[in-house]
């Protein structure tokens, strides 16, 4: 390793160097916030529909009972699957697609990228909205800056799902 | 505009001349006064994707306005045989230390 080596390292804390890439692998560069953003909002709308389940009470029948542990169990397993399928693709973006020069414009991603992953996990854990929220959330900042990045203005709009809630869509020209 | 611009490699379509990790020192004056000749490695932009480099050979030169490039090694590079030619202007400058 030469000292100029451990100069040009050195000096990649100041200002990152640009990236040659001498390319190999299948440079596929197909990546699109819109996975994590769709698992998000799938997250969102299970945990609604957990919510909205009218439990079982003293009276119920063993069959009344029998239906509502299987709904129940349907809606947690989708929301255990939505909540990892968020934070693999939120992990895809964070390891594959977003360079250090990314995070020289926006240096929040590296908070934003955990807070995604930490709340993915809260919200495979517990029933929680709040966690489910905070989920779509940082997808849609991480989104939001993707397409920056990618040079296309965003829109935030109410999403055309039953979760209605506000989503960064991208405003292609 | 200063003639020396770093860059850092990434990818091995270059091995071994260029191993992934490794530092170039790009002049960016290289071809100003003269043109890009066979064999001479350059930085050009990725004429697939804008805002992206890439570090290849010159492999012919079809025209004066124009070279063609290629990875060292062929089996594992997108180069001149996917894209085509690139335009002179797209070339950056012509690497000229490697520090690894």
């Amino acid at each position: 390793m030469s000292l100029l080596y451990l100069l040009a390292r050195w000096l990649d804390r100041i200002t990152p160097a640009p990236i040659a890439y001498a390319h190999c692998d299948i440079p596929c560069g197909i990546y699109d916030p819109q996975h994590a953003q769709l698992a998000a909002h799938t997250v969102v709308r299970m945990v609604d529909l957990i919510n909205q389940l009218e439990k079982p009470g003293a009276s119920a029948t063993p069959e009344q009972r029998q239906e509502y542990t299987n709904k129940l169990a349907r809606y947690i397993a989708t929301k255990e699957q939505h909540s990892e399928i968020a934070k693999s693709e939120i992990r895809i973006l964070w390891g594959d697609y977003f360079k250090p020069e990314h995070l020289k414009t926006f240096p929040e991603l590296h908070d934003l990228v955990w807070k995604a992953l930490k709340s993915g996990s809260k919200a495979r854990q517990e029933i929680s909205l709040q966690a489910a929220e905070d989920l779509l959330k940082a997808t849609n900042d991480i989104a939001s800056i993707y397409w920056k990045t990618k040079g296309f203005e965003t829109i935030t709009a109410k999403a055309p799902y039953p979760t209605e809630r506000l989503t960064v869509y991208p405003k292609f020209k | 505009m200063f003639p020396l611009r770093r860059f850092r490699v990434e990818d091995d379509s270059m091995r071994p001349e260029l191993e992934p990790g490794d530092y170039v020192l790009v002049n960016r004056w290289a071809y100003k006064f003269r043109p890009p000749a066979k064999g001479d490695l350059v930085v050009v932009r990725d004429p697939e994707t804008p805002d992206r480099f890439l570090v290849k050979r010159v492999s012919d030169i079809p025209d004066a306005g124009q070279i063609r490039v290629a990875g060292d090694n062929a089996n594992r590079s997108r180069d001149s045989r996917t894209f085509g030619p690139i335009d002179l202007r797209e070339i950056v400058g012509k690497v000229w230390i490697r520090l690894r």
